[in-house]
C-alpha cells in the first residue's frame, strides 16, 4: 500500500517514505531512473526473447493472457473510481467538527487499515453475498473501493489539510457556506497536491487488483492460472504473468512521475 | 453632530473570548457608528485581531454581545452567512485564491453567495478593479503580483460584496514598504466615499489622515480612546505613552 504523508509526518525533518508501491524514478533520482529504465528494457527484452525463441508454450501464454489484463484494468479503474468518492467524503468526515460524523469516518479508516487486504476482500464478498446476489465482478470492485477508499480518504484528508486556513476564513468571511468553499476554494486547490499520491495509489490498486483472482474474477493472474492448470506449465506461465505485471507498473509509474514533474513545475 | 443619532453598525457589549485559560478579550465593549473610521493599535497579542474576527464570527466568543447592523451574531437563529455578505474583511496575508485569476477572485462570491449573473458581477469586478488600479491585471494569477497588488485585489473582491462594513486586519504588515502606500490609498480613497471601517494597523499617518477614533488595546482590553490628536497631544495612559513612545 503507498504510504500516506500525514501532516504530522511533514513536519518532521525527513520523510521516510518507503512504500511497496513500485520505485517511482525523478530527474533528481538519477539512479531510481537509471534502475526504471533497466527493469522496462529488460522485462520487455526477456518476453521478447521468450516469445521467439522458446514459443512454445511463451507465446500460447502471451496469447492467452490479454483478456485478463483488460479486466485487470477494469477492475483498477472502476475500484479507484468508486474509492476516491469514498475518499473524498472519508476525508472531509475526518476533518469534520461533527463528532459523529467524524467518528463514523476515523472508525472506518481505522477497521480497514487494520485488517489485511485479503481478508477485507472475503469477508465484503462473502458478506455482500448474503444480501444480494452480485456478480464476481461486481463484488470485487465494491470491496476494492471500499478498503482503497480509507486509503484515499487520508490523502483527502491530507490534501485539504495542507491549504493554509486562511484560504477557508477568507472564503467564509466573503459568506460562503462551509460546503461552498470546500467546492470553490479548498478541493481545487487540494487537487494539485493529491493528484500524485492518487497516482500512486492507482499503481499500487492495480497490482493489488491480483488479489480478485481469489474472487472468480478473469483477472490477468486468474488466466494466468487457468492456462497453467491446464497446460502444467506453471512456471513459465508464472514468469509471463509477472513481466506482464513489471511492464505495465512500470509504465503507469512512470506516467505518475511526469505528472509529479508537471505539477511541481507551476 | 449628537451620537443619538446615528446609527451604531456594530456594538459589542462585556464581550470576552477565551483561548484555553488565555483571555484574549476581556470585557470588550465598543459602539462603532455607521461611516465611521476607527484605528486600533496595540501590542501584539493584545487581541486586536481577536476582536476584529469576533465581529464577523471568524471567533466565537464566550461572553457577551455583538450587534451587527442589528442582528445579534451570537444569536443561535441568526444565520451567519449572511451577516458576512455584509462585512468585508482584509488580512495581513491577502489570502487570496491561488488557483483562480484576479477576476475570478472577484465573481466568485458575488455569484455564489450574492446569486449575481456572471454579467452583474463582470460588470461590478471591472468597476472595483479600476477603482484599485490593477484592471490591467484582470486575466493574471495572483502569484504572478506583487504583496501591494494581491492585497488590492483582496480590497476589491471584499468590496464586490457591496458590504457595510469594513474590516482590516493589519492590511500593510506583511509588504514591502515602498507597497504600503499604494495600499493606504486605496484604503483611503474608500474611507472618503464614506466606508465605515475598523482598521488594525500602525500606521500612525494612516490614523491621523483618516480615523475619526482611535483605540488602544492591552491584554485583551480597550485601554484608552479618543481622537488621532488626543494620542499624538496628549495620551493619558501610562501603558499608551509608551506603546506610543516604542512605535512613533
Ligand atoms: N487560535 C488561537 N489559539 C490560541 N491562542 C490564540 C489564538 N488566536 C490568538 N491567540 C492568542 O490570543 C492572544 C490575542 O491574539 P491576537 O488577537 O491575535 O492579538 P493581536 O492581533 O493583537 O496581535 C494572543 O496571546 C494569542 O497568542
Ligand atoms: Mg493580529
Amino acid at each position: 500500500m503507498a504510504q500516506i504523508k500525514s501532516n504530522k509526518a511533514q513536519t518532521r525533518k525527513t520523510v521516510i517514505a518507503i512504500g511497496d508501491g513500485p520505485a517511482i524514478p525523478s530527474k533528481k533520482d538519477a539512479g531510481l531512473f537509471t534502475a526504471w529504465r533497466v527493469s522496462l528494457v529488460g522485462a520487455i527484452a526477456i518476453i521478447a526473447f521468450l516469445v521467439t525463441f522458446k514459443q512454445d508454450p511463451y507465446l500460447a501464454i502471451l496469447k492467452f493472457v490479454p483478456d485478463g489484463i483488460l479486466i485487470t484494468f477494469q477492475v483498477t479503474v472502476e475500484s479507484i473510481i468508486l474509492a476516491l468518492v469514498i475518499g473524498l467524503f472519508t476525508g472531509l468526515g475526518r476533518i469534520s467538527k461533527n463528532r459523529i460524523i467524524n467518528g463514523i469516518a476515523s472508525v472506518y479508516v481505522e477497521v480497514i487499515r487494520g485488517i489485511p487486504l485479503l481478508v477485507q476482500l472475503f469477508y465484503i464478498y462473502f458478506a455482500l453475498g448474503r444480501v444480494v446476489n452480485l456478480p464476481a465482478m461486481v463484488s470485487a470492485i465494491i470491496a476494492m473501493g471500499i478498503c482503497y477508499g480509507a486509503y484515499m480518504g487520508e490523502i483527502f484528508r491530507a490534501g485539504i489539510e495542507s491549504i493554509h486556513k486562511g484560504q477557508m476564513e477568507a472564503a467564509r468571511s466573503l459568506g460562503m457556506t462551509n460546503a461552498q468553499a470546500m467546492r470553490h476554494v479548498i478541493l481545487p486547490q487540494a487537487f494539485k497536491t493529491i493528484l500524485p499520491p492518487i497516482g500512486n495509489e492507482f499503481v499500487a490498486l492495480l497490482k493489488d487488483s491480483s488479489l480478485v483472482s481469489i474472487l472468480a474474477v478473469s483477472d490477468l493472474l486468474r488466466r494466468g492460472r487457468e492456462f497453467a492448470s491446464q497446460s502444467f506449465n506453471y512456471f513459465e506461465t508464472y514468469t509471463m504473468v509477472a513481466l506482464v505485471y513489471l511492464v505495465i507498473t512500470l509504465f503507469l509509474s512512470k506516467i505518475v512521475s511526469i505528472m509529479e514533474e508537471r505539477i511541481s513545475v507551476d | 453632530m449628537s451620537t443619538e443619532t446615528r446609527t451604531v453598525m456594530v456594538r459589542m457589549r462585556n464581550v470576552y473570548k477565551y483561548f484555553g485559560q488565555l483571555r484574549a478579550l476581556n470585557n470588550v465593549s465598543l459602539d462603532i457608528y455607521d461611516g465611521e473610521k476607527v484605528v486600533v493599535i496595540g501590542p501584539s497579542g493584545s487581541g486586536k485581531s481577536t476582536m476584529l474576527r469576533s465581529i464577523n464570527k471568524l471567533e466565537t466568543v464566550d461572553a457577551g454581545d455583538i450587534i451587527v447592523d442589528g442582528i445579534n451574531i451570537n444569536d443561535e437563529k441568526t444565520n451567519i452567512n449572511r451577516v458576512r455578505e455584509e462585512i468585508g474583511m482584509v488580512f495581513q496575508s491577502f489570502n487570496v485564491f491561488p488557483h483562480m485569476t484576479v477576476r475570478e477572485n472577484l465573481n466568485l462570491a458575488q455569484m455564489v453567495v450574492r446569486k449575481r449573473t456572471k454579467e452583474e458581477a463582470a460588470a461590478i469586478s471591472k468597476e472595483l478593479l479600476t477603482k484599485v488600479g490593477i484592471l490591467e491585471k484582470a486575466d493574471q494569477y495572483p502569484g504572478k503580483l506583487s504583496g501591494g497588488q494581491q492585497q488590492r485585489v483582496a480590497i476589491a473582491r471584499a468590496l464586490a460584496m457591496k458590504p457595510k462594513l469594513m474590516l482590516f486586519d493589519e492590511p500593510t504588515s506583511a509588504l514591502d514598504p515602498e507597497m504600503i502606500n499604494e495600499v493606504l490609498d486605496v484604503m483611503k480613497k474608500l474611507a472618503k466615499e464614506g466606508m465605515t471601517m475598523i482598521v488594525v494597523t500602525h500606521e500612525m499617518g494612516f490614523a491621523r489622515e483618516v480615523a475619526d477614533r482611535v483605540i488602544f488595546m492591552d491584554f485583551g482590553a480597550i485601554i484608552e480612546e479618543g481622537t488621532p490628536e488626543h494620542f499624538f497631544k496628549n495620551p493619558t495612559e501610562e501603558r499608551t505613552k509608551l506603546f506610543l513612545s516604542q512605535i512613533l
